[in-house]
């Protein structure tokens, strides 16, 4: 049933190029040669963004995005923007915050007949869940022509309320991808480069649109959400968007194996980009007890390994019985986890904290040991980038983006966990070592910053647009 | 027809405050003392209060004709001192009339008999203590946390010098023999079992209130009747002190059916007798012999309400392994707060059950999972450790010689 749909949302897009008239929308030609002095126009689209936030992506775009307003001059469109949201160096529009008459003059231009045929859109699609519930659909009264022009009051209306990632995910991803493409009929830009599944349909949508060349940037693919036997309709946009992409930036060489290898995308249009870590104000806390400490966090997902770090904690416990383990964050992993802690007899020196704030992640941090990532696919793994920023020493999977980041960071295939349990009780237990390894972290830090991400970027948009 | 055997059981645990990870090493103080005086205070209110006016009432109007036990932790006895003391003296006046058995438990409401018999005993002699401080009586009968029983039980019940001890009537153990007789275990001499007659009691104590119910509305007249009808020399009636006011509420008619029960029970020609007495009154019939452990708790029975999922079993096998550390160290305050840590609730709070029981627990829980429950426990014990692990290293470096207690890290970390 997915697969039907997105396969007539995919016809929706053909259509919509076939129907659409450049010549009536009194843009301008399309691959315009730009002076050599001129800034490059970008619109960006994004999905979640500061303050409105979820996860790392949010994070990432906004930090790409100030730096890149550095070189050129960007749009950044979301579904949804704080109201206090505003940045000195781009514009920043959320479909929320769109009033009908802004996109009006659009009326008519343009049309969809395949989005009327949607019936049934697969809901329940939260990238960042975190608890078990039940899979839903909802269904959606097929009717007649739906014409792309009117944006309905309602459209602009469903930004507005409701969860980034809520129940109608699947609609907000059609709508924004429709409501986008009638924003980029307005703007004026050059390039337009999109983030994350979420926004691949509207990157495309506006390419065909407008003609401009597309730029997806994959900071997650659902191989590393749901795994690499995952199919459905986010596999489908994913790989559909990659492939209609001009170029794609993957946040690493991992990242970019999983496009070429899992998604069949060819590699002369792959583009690896690591992301950049904003300086943190890192503390140091001394512990309240006189064990160790080593850390893991993030969503209690199967792809964060979770499992894998129970088993690292019971083969250093083996050895060494002066650590404790905290195991912070939250997901439907969680009972599991902590009944399977119980059962190895971890209780005692392997911790559960639940969901903690940023503040409480920090406390954390700052009097953490050893950071331990042994996630089973990370396109990225920022978090191992701020526990360096703490001066923690990581332990961390290769099957992970930061891995070519953090050069000096001890590493394991995700499923070694006696390897794992070797380097976290290494840097436990020699000091040189430790040392070594936060002295290069720093260095590899320091190379870490958005600009030279923006640098990276901006070279790929050249190619693109010289 | 059969005497009627009247026992109560009145205990509060001390929940504990959530207990996140940040606060191990640095908080000392593990118990939630707010809500522990407010859910006190709420079933004082509720049923003791009221409880203890109307028996002692009821006791002083049939002086002589109407007996009845209670068992009285001493953990609410010590929540009670501190948060309530016109409660304790209702209890002290209801003890008063001299128609009011106490019975010894362990103080801590712990299921320390299943893990350690040095504790266990330690236990139970602090309960006796405790009962002579306050009641200024000394129990002839034993009844353990949540009548956990089994045939070593009832040896030890014997060694430590009581009459009787008391036990859960379950069928896969009377294997149609009927739970209104006195039994001994095997290998005793001397310790009477009375088992507790599970269908009448919970008729009172659970299914009082339910409207589902065929016999609903339980009349004293009715209960009576069927009390007569028994065979058997004696019918206990076992359960809940709380069941009257509080897990029951005053509006099902709970109080009006025990104020008339006495008497009801008289008129059917039936005689009220303590436990003591019915140890007194009547031979053993046949050995009662229970290899596997029984409880009145849950539909199993058993030790599963406690025990029944694998965070029960590391929470209690780690506490009490930090036993012989506690004891070394031998700080009173450190080992105080170690014990209340063994209260069976604990434990009850971490069950995974589903179902009607499920819910029960769920009921009783002050927090909003098992795992929840599990995790705060364990980071208390964490912290315990901690102190434990303090203490023995300031020990150590401060008295030298004599009082340097054993330093080894395998002492400090009990193997996971």
């Amino acid at each position: 049933m997915s697969v039907e749909n997105v396969l007539l949302i995919f016809r929706g897009l053909v259509h919509s190029l076939l129907t659409a008239d450049p010549g009536e929308s009194g843009f301008p030609s399309n691959a315009p040669l730009l002076p050599m002095n001129k800034r490059l126009r970008v619109l960006k689209l994004g999905w979640e963004f500061p303050p409105l936030i979820n996860g790392g992506l949010g994070i990432a775009c906004l930090g790409l995005s100030r730096a890149l307003a550095r070189q050129v001059d960007l749009r950044v469109v979301v579904p949804k923007a704080a109201e206090e949201a505003s940045f000195d160096d781009f514009k920043l529009t959320g479909l929320n915050h769109l009033r009908l008459e802004e996109i009006q003059q659009t009326e008519g231009k343009y049309r969809y007949e395949s989005f009327a045929q949607i019936e049934r859109v697969p809901i329940h699609l939260d990238p960042y869940e975190t608890s078990e519930a039940t899979v839903e659909e909802i269904r959606m009264e097929p009717g007649g022509e739906v014409r792309f022009s009117r944006t309905t009051r309602h459209q602009l209306e469903s930004f507005q309320i409701g969860d980034l990632y809520g129940e109608d995910l699947g609609t907000k991803v059609v709508e924004f991808s429709k409501v986008a493409a009638k924003l980029a009929m307005l703007t004026e830009f050059d390039i337009v480069h999109a983030h994350d599944w979420m926004t691949f349909l509207a990157g495309v949508e506006v390419k065909k649109a407008t003609g401009k060349p597309l730029v997806l940037h994959l900071h997650a693919s659902q191989y590393d959400r749901a795994g690499a036997d995952a199919r459905g309709w986010i596999f489908d946009i994913e790989k559909y968007g990659m492939e209609q992409a001009d170029r794609v930036i993957p946040v690493s060489r991992y990242n970019g194996q999983v496009c070429s290898g899992h998604y069949g995308i060819d590699p002369a249009k792959i583009r690896p980009v690591h992301n950049g870590a904003d300086p943190v104000a890192a503390y140091h806390t001394s512990k309240k007890f006189p064990e160790k400490l080593v850390l893991f966090l993030g969503r209690l997902t199967a792809q964060k390994g979770p499992e894998f770090f129970l088993e690292i904690a019971s083969r250093v416990l083996e050895k060494n019985r002066d650590v404790r383990f905290v195991m912070a964050g939250t997901g439907e992993r969680l009972k599991p986890l902590i009944e399977s802690g119980a059962f190895r007899g971890l209780g005692g020196y392997f911790h559960f904290t639940g969901f903690l704030n940023k503040e409480k992640v920090n406390e954390l941090l700052s009097m953490t040991d050893v950071y331990c990532m042994p996630s089973v696919s990370e396109p990225f793994g920022l978090s191992a980038l701020e526990a360096a920023q703490f001066g923690i020493p990581a332990v961390i999977s290769k099957q992970s983006g930061v891995a070519e980041v953090l050069k000096g960071a001890l590493k394991a295939d995700f499923w070694d966990t006696h390897r794992m349990a070797d380097h976290i009780h290494a840097l436990l237990t020699d000091e040189t070592l430790r040392a070594e390894v936060v002295k290069q972290a720093e260095a590899d830090i320091a190379a870490s910053t958005w600009d030279a991400a923006a640098e990276k970027v901006l070279e790929v948009y050249r190619e693109l647009v010289p | 027809m059969p005497d009627v055997c009247l026992y109560f059981q009145v205990h509060q645990p001390n929940r504990l405050i959530p207990y996140d990870f940040f606060h191990i090493g640095e908080h000392a103080f593990y118990e939630d003392d707010g809500l522990n005086a407010e859910v006190l205070s709420k079933v004082s209110e509720k049923c003791y209060l009221p409880a203890n006016r109307m028996f002692t009432r009821l006791l002083r109007e049939h002086r002589g004709r109407f007996a009845l036990a209670i068992s009285i932790s001493g953990t609410v006895i010590e929540q009670l001192e501190a948060h309530r003391p016109d409660v304790l003296e209702s209890f002290q006046e209801l003890v008063a009339t001299g128609q009011v058995e106490l019975l010894a438990e362990t103080y801590y409401h712990s299921l320390a008999v299943l893990h350690s018999r040095k504790e266990f005993e330690r236990q139970v002699d602090l309960h006796l203590q405790k009962l002579e401080d306050v009641f200024q009586v000394r129990p002839r009968v034993f009844r353990n946390t949540e009548l956990i029983y089994n045939n070593a039980i009832a040896a030890q019940a014997e060694t430590m010098g009581f009459d009787g001890v008391f036990a859960e009537g379950v069928e896969w153990v009377l294997n149609g023999m009927s739970p209104n007789h006195l039994y001994r275990a095997p290998h005793v001499t001397q310790v009477k079992t009375l088992l507790r007659n599970s269908g009448l009691s919970d008729d009172v104590g659970f299914r009082f209130s339910d409207r589902n119910w065929s016999e609903w509305p339980l009349t004293p007249e009715k209960f009576a009747g069927w009390l007569a009808e028994a065979e058997g020399e004696v019918v206990n009636l076992f359960m809940d002190y709380e069941s009257i006011g509080e897990h029951q509420w005053e509006d099902t008619g709970i109080f009006e059916f025990w104020k008339g029960l006495p008497e009801a029970v008289e008129d059917a020609e039936l005689s009220w007798v303590t436990p003591t007495q019915a140890t007194q009154l009547f031979r053993v019939v046949d050995d009662y012999d229970c290899h596997w452990s029984t409880s009145w708790a849950d539909a199993e029975r058993d030790l599963s309400a406690w025990m029944g999922n694998v965070m029960q079993q590391e929470a209690i096998a780690k506490i009490h392994r930090l036993e012989r550390e506690v004891m070394e160290v031998g700080d009173p305050d450190l080992t105080h707060v170690w014990a209340k840590l063994q209260t069976s609730d604990h434990f009850y709070w971490m069950s995974t059950k589903g179902g009607t029981d499920g819910g029960v627990h769920q009921y009783f829980s002050p927090y909003s999972s098992p795992y929840e429950a599990y995790t705060y426990f364990m980071n208390v014990l964490a912290d315990l450790q901690v102190r434990l692990r303090r203490l023995k290293e300031a020990g150590g470096r401060g008295a030298g010689g004599k009082r340097r207690r054993g330093r080894s890290v395998s002492g400090v970390f009990p193997s996971p």
